[in-house]
């Protein structure tokens, strides 16, 4: 069975470089990783230290563009099937796609009813499929991906970050979106501030299931754009969440 | 008999992908070249179960290579006929993804395959018993197939040579699939995606009417209801023909019946005029009656201006659409346009008389040479006026209309009287549209319309809507 996880948060947080040690977690442990960016301001790609020329929309956008230019009785879910397949990054142990795009103008019920049979065979192959995205949802709304294990909140020590989890969790109820648990992971925590963010979660009924402190490493190799995938493996970030994915039983 | 393959065959092989890390070699794809075919061949050139590989074989091939692949079955059969070659195409996508191991996506001369390792691994060599797999498929479930011969090609040469005759056989299909009308057909489909924000629409989409949004012609319909009966997209029989001019059936009215909950139990698919097809949100293109012209104009989405009319694509879209039956409006996709039977109950191209110039031009092609210079677009007239005064120089059919209007005109006004209405009344007691009083430029204020009937006996043959002066 694959495991679907999702990261999501207010804008800042570290949802990306959460999502990258994750992946860097679970290909060390020989997972077989779908790692999907639905963020539209795309981040991914470049923490991994790999570079993604196309993406979905650009797929879609095809797809619309084309439609009457393709040969008639052409089966069309087989060549978007195809198209989607291009635009994903095979790297060592995980694959990446990026959404990208938002979608232009006119309807694209058609397309994205594709999409949905697509992703549906495609997360099948994975052992898990996490996705890195904005705090608005869109993807699950739209149902792009149906089934979320655990979705992850990350937030920062700002009480904002913690009532945008409390946002994401109600929407989540109703948006009547298959999610089967919500957990936050707390991000750049120092001595100073974990026992307010403790607090304030346990406040508003969130389950807090790690605290990553803050990281100079991770700082540093964001400043100079290098990936965070090769962290070492004495990072105490990597590490905090190497516990974090063993809590998620990954 | 699954002992003589090196690998199993089953449908729950189908959506196996085959990542990088584990594949043996890529066949075509994005970065070779390559390709599928199908031909009807006379019984007597066909040697059955016969293989021919030109090229290097699997076995010759160097772990994590790429190469160029060609796929080649003829086939016979007393009830073989060229028209079949594409079916039978087809299932060489769902045959080979049976195969573990075998990764096979798109088609013709888009296909992308690859072996993976593991089959490799459990001794697949060749590309023998691969095609010879297919091959016994193709016979299991194609019964008509009485004979196959494989013939597989890895050598670049071989492929590029023949690829434009290869290309050509593609295009000659096409062209004959795009002379099927629905005449030809005894199936339409139906699709209910819209219904969710347009309840009461009835979206049929046959070989001459694409589906609103343009996203969904007569054969995606076919594919996606063969895949699952009971989804969006579904068949809808067509029962008989109640009028083939206006494109009247009774199996689309019964269903018209069902998905709009009884609102709607008429729809002509190709009249603009009387029970028009419903209108969804997301169509590409919202066509209006202009009475002052007595014609049509069409204007789409990507049109920011405003029509002859005074009107926005937006304020048009917004009273057309929500699944209802509105005469005076009506919603289509862009493909419509190329419809030979294009809202032909109301004269067709005859009838059309404005649309923006990129939406022109997108379809000038198959406009009528006679009529495309006549139709007007935002350059030539911004207005009614000037739309007036470029019909009558253009000479457009639809002058002919008026001359016939005003030679009627004095019998009927000694016939019958003139009334004058205020615009709501009217509306709602005698009227059976929706929308249309929201066709009024919205400059209230100004005193409502004045709705002149004329020549009204029991049925109403014309309707003048006017700014009150």
């Amino acid at each position: 069975m694959t495991k679907v996880i999702a990261i999501t948060g207010k804008g800042g947080t570290g949802k990306t470089a959460m999502t990258s040690l994750l992946i860097r977690h679970l290909t060390k442990t020989n997972k077989v990783v779908l790692a999907i960016d639905a963020d539209p301001d795309t981040n991914l790609p470049e923490t991994l230290g790999c570079e993604v020329v196309k993406t979905v929309g650009d797929m879609k956008q095809f797809m619309q563009d084309e439609r009457d230019n393709l040969p008639p009785d052409i089966n069309k879910e087989s060549i978007f099937e195809s198209k989607l397949y291009e635009v994903l990054e095979e790297m060592p142990k995980y694959d990446l796609i990026v959404m990208g795009r938002p979608e232009g103008s006119g309807c694209y019920c058609y397309v994205n009813n594709l999409l949905r049979g697509i992703m549906d065979r495609l997360v099948k192959n994975y052992d898990v499929v996490i996705i890195d995205t904005e705090a608005g949802l869109e993807h699950f709304s739209r149902k792009m991906i149906r089934d979320v294990d655990d979705l992850i909140v990350v937030t920062d020590g700002s009480r904002r970050g913690l009532r945008t989890a409390e946002r994401i969790r109600d929407l989540t109820e109703e948006l009547d979106t298959n999610v089967r648990n919500i957990v936050v992971v707390a991000n750049k925590v120092t001595d100073a501030n974990r026992a307010e963010i403790e607090r304030t979660a346990d406040g508003l009924n969130l389950e807090l299931i790690g605290t990553v402190p803050v990281d100079c490493v991770i700082a540093e190799r964001d400043l100079k754009g290098l990936p965070l995938f090769d962290l070492p493996d004495d990072s105490i970030a990597v590490q905090e969440v190497d516990k974090i994915a063993k809590k998620l039983g990954l | 008999m699954a002992d003589e393959y090196p690998f199993e065959i089953s449908p729950m092989f189908e959506g196996e992908r085959i990542r990088k890390d584990g594949m043996h070699v890529e066949l075509s794809g994005p970065k070779s070249k390559g390709y599928e075919l199908v031909r009807a061949t006379p019984m007597d050139e066909i040697e059955d179960g016969k293989f021919t590989l030109i090229g290097p074989d699997l076995s010759e091939m160097e772990e994590g290579s790429r190469h160029p692949f060609a796929m080649i079955y003829k086939i016979a059969g007393e009830l073989v006929e060229e028209d079949l070659e594409s079916i039978v195409e087809r299932r060489n996508h769902d045959f080979q993804n049976y195969i573990q191991g075998l990764m096979h996506l798109n088609q013709r001369y888009d296909v992308w395959i690859r072996v993976s390792k593991d089959a490799v691994a459990k001794g697949l060599t060749s590309f023998e018993p691969i095609a010879q797999a297919v091959m016994m498929l193709f016979k299991n479930e194609l019964p008509f197939i009485e004979k196959v011969e494989a013939v597989y090609v890895t050598d670049l040469a071989e492929i590029e040579k023949e690829m434009d005759n290869v290309k050509a056989i593609y295009k000659s299909r096409d062209d004959r699939t795009r002379d099927l009308h629905d005449e030809d057909v005894d199936t339409f489909y139906g699709c209910t995606l819209c219904q969710s924000f347009a309840p009461s629409n009835v979206c049929v989409i046959t070989p001459d009417r694409i589906s609103l949004c343009g996203a969904i012609n007569w054969f995606d319909g076919r594919a996606a209801a063969k895949v699952d009966p009971e989804g969006p997209q579904f068949a809808i029989p067509k029962g008989d023909v109640i009028d083939a001019e206006a494109g009247e059936y009774s199996g689309v009215n019964d269903l018209a019946k069902s998905l709009s909950s009884g609102e709607y139990d008429r729809i002509n698919l190709h009249s603009f005029f009387d029970y028009p097809h419903t209108s969804c949100g997301c169509f590409e293109v919202v066509g209006f009656y202009i009475p002052e012209v007595d014609g049509i104009g069409w204007v789409d989405r990507d049109f920011a201006g405003v029509a002859p009319n005074g009107l926005p694509f937006s304020t048009m879209a917004g009273q057309t659409g929500g699944g209802k039956q509105v005469v005076g409006f009506l919603g289509i996709g862009i493909n419509y346009f190329r419809s030979p039977k294009f809202i032909q109950s109301d004269g067709g191209w005859d009838r059309v008389v404005w649309m923006p110039k990129h939406l022109k031009d997108r379809v000038l092609a198959d406009i009528p040479a006679d009529i495309a210079e006549k139709v007007a677009t935002e350059e030539d007239a911004a207005d009614l006026d000037s739309l007036k005064n470029f019909l009558t120089t253009k000479d457009h059919p639809i002058v002919q209309r008026w001359v016939e209007e005003v030679e009627e005109e004095p019998e009927a006004e000694e016939a019958q009287e003139t009334a004058t209405f205020a615009a709501p009344p009217m509306m709602q007691n005698a009227m059976p549209m929706q929308g249309m009083p929201m066709m009024m430029p919205s400059s209230s204020g100004t005193g409502g319309v004045k709705i002149i009937l004329k020549n009204a006996k029991v049925s109403i043959e014309k309707v003048i809507i006017q700014k009150k002066e």
